[in-house]
């Protein structure tokens, strides 16, 4: 690597310059090739671990909708008032969608208890005792 | 009971009517799918990109 290297004593300075020039342009070659070769070994591992046509295949809009999240933070829209509407949107119909069931199921089974204690009370009753169908 | 005839005869000629249209609707939502689908399948790149740089627009947007 020292450019400052004499040429031997023994042989035209010229000869040895050229030849000297000459491997280090063969070891540039060889150097740039390798180079050239573990980039595309690694583009190729990227690929094959993003694998872009397999998740394309098995869910297009999935693929589309992350591609436009990660277009969206890049362009810096992660923290702004429109992401809080859209998460908190998003809060409101899953909570809504797990919540909903409960109650619907809560309130069927306060209507039965509610119900079967009307029914309860009815046969309580005696047929001529109307003073006990009279809520207390 | 004449009023609730009428009012189920009406019903029947509204679906009726409204039944083909559906349907219509339904196969050509269906069948633009099947192309939206096919379009990104064949170009992942293209619409992958088209779609990070629309996000990165919206971002931007946002962001104002």
């Amino acid at each position: 690597m020292d450019s400052r290297e004499q040429p031997a004593p023994d042989r035209p300075a010229g000869e040895g310059g050229a030849r000297e020039m000459g491997e280090r342009l063969d070891q540039a070659g060889h150097s740039a090739e390798h180079a050239w070769s573990r980039t595309r070994e690694r583009f190729t591992d990227v690929r094959d671990t993003v694998d872009l046509r397999g998740r394309v295949e098995r869910n297009p809009y999935g693929t589309l909708a992350a591609a436009l999240g990660v277009g969206y933070v890049l362009g810096g829209g992660l923290f702004t008032p429109l992401t809080g509407r859209i998460v908190g949107l998003g809060l409101r119909i899953g909570l809504r969608l797990a919540v909903l069931p409960l109650l619907t199921d809560e309130i069927a089974t306060i209507a039965e208890s509610l119900r079967d204690g009307a029914t309860g009370r009815r046969r309580e009753a005696a047929p001529g005792d109307t003073e006990s169908d009279k809520p207390t | 009971m004449e009023i609730a005839h009428e009012i189920e005869e009406t019903a029947r000629e509204i679906g009726a009517r409204v039944r083909p249209q559906i349907e219509n609707a339904k196969r050509r939502i269906s069948s633009m799918n099947e192309q939206v689908t096919d379009y990104i399948k064949e170009n992942p790149g293209k619409c992958v990109l088209g779609a990070i740089a629309l996000g990165f627009v919206i971002g931007k947007i946002a962001r104002r």
